[in-house]
């Protein structure tokens, strides 16, 4: 299962507090789903895509899970501040944290723009390169595989069983209504 | 088992432009005594044409998903996925959307077989009415509240809820069903009219009989 958010979408949270959590400490723990997260954050939220780098720095040192629960825990605190280092120090040791800070370093202006599907872009200056993110490729390269399916909104989720995609589906579901429809697939 | 659904499919799609020529001939036999039978043969059509959008619908939910055979399991999975759009309306439950998911196909399935039959045909059209009505208003809140969601109806490619799937299913099923409903009491209500006596001779034939 593929789910593309935005970590300043109040969807998003619902989605993940009453359906992804118990999906993670369940079916992805027994090994029954094989859990992929995108980031998808969008123009709208302000803070969306600072949100997505301080999660793609947490998931380089090994500590994504805890961020992530950080992130939509206080949603509603980082979102209206934008001081989102504050939550993701909360949920990793220091050590880790210095590691993350080391990633997010010159991580603090806009997203860089992607010329192309991997978010290199083509022909900068070298005072450009030096300004941009590192953590902007793996985070553009979600919104090009998103933007193919296309991604209208967050939560999206895609199902992929036995290599038959079905259709992407841009709503919330509950966990008993899910977990039926994975228990309905794992059956056959 | 997919050639009888595509033609149901397009039965279903198109079959509204039948009741529209249907009402138009009808206006036009000016003649009571002509205008009944032409209006119970266009009501058995009629009702055949709302039977298929139920039984179209009904195959649409249940149907396996792509790369699955026809088995129980396979239906029971389509159900489970007509269950998180039941839920994505976000109007029911999560129980009474399962609840939903797993009742409505089959009730589909019976109501067209219902309508297709004509047995108590103004009582099936009158429920496919008031089902249809039902499912629009599901359509409306749903894009009242700003949510992106497949309308679910199971007949044909998936679309948006929205102002053009309320109109497009209005005018594609509500109307027939409609028409048929409307028709069906007409008919029940409206007395044969008697043939008139060709001459004074006649009448004095049936008098004398009285």
């Amino acid at each position: 299962m593929e789910v593309y958010t935005d970590y300043q979408c109040p969807s998003c949270r619902n989605f993940y507090e009453n359906t992804l959590r118990a999906l993670i400490n369940d079916y992805v723990a027994s090994g029954k789903v094989y859990l992929i997260h995108h980031d998808f954050p969008l123009p709208m939220h302000k803070y969306g895509y600072q949100a997505a780098r301080w999660a793609n720095a947490a998931a380089r040192v090994g500590d994504f899970a805890s961020v992530e629960a950080a992130l939509y825990d206080n949603q509603d605190a980082w979102g209206s501040t934008g001081d989102i280092g504050k939550y993701v120090s909360a949920a990793m040791p220091a050590s880790d944290f210095k590691r993350v800070e080391k990633l997010m370093e010159g991580c603090e202006g806009p997203a860089t723009a992607s010329n192309d599907p991997y978010g290199v872009p083509h022909l900068l200056s070298v005072a450009q390169v030096s300004r941009v993110c590192a953590l902007d490729a793996y985070i553009n390269e979600d919104r090009a595989l998103g933007s193919r399916i296309p991604v209208q909104a967050t939560p999206t989720y895609v199902i992929t069983y036995k290599g038959q995609r079905l259709p992407a589906v841009a709503s919330f579901v509950s966990w008993p209504i899910l977990k039926q429809f994975f228990d309905s697939l794992l059956a056959q | 088992m997919e050639t009888l659904n595509l033609a149901l499919t397009w039965v279903a799609m198109h079959g509204y432009w039948f009741v529209l020529a249907g009402i138009v001939a009808v206006l036009c036999v000016r003649n009571p005594e002509k205008r009944r039978p032409v209006v119970r043969v266009l009501l058995t059509v009629g009702a055949i044409i709302v039977g298929s959008i139920f039984l179209a619908a009904a195959y649409g939910k249940m149907k396996p998903l792509p790369g699955f055979a026809w088995s129980w399991p396979s239906v029971r999975t389509s159900l489970a996925l007509f269950a998180m759009q039941v839920e994505s309306y976000q109007i029911l439950s999560p129980t009474a959307a399962n609840k939903l998911a797993h009742f409505l196909p089959f009730f589909e399935l019976f109501l067209g077989l219902w309508l297709v039959s004509s047995i108590l045909r103004r009582w099936s059209a009158l429920l496919a009415s008031l089902v249809l009505c039902g499912f629009m208003i599901a359509i409306g809140y749903a894009y009242y509240h700003g949510l992106k969601i497949d309308c679910g109806c199971g007949i044909g490619p998936a679309e948006e809820a929205g102002p053009g799937a309320l109109l497009r299913d209005g005018v594609r099923f509500l109307l027939p069903a409609v028409v048929v409903t409307l028709g069906s009491f007409w008919v029940r209500r409206t007395p044969d009219v008697a043939p008139a006596p060709q001459d004074a001779t006649d009448a004095a034939q049936l008098e004398s009989l009285r």
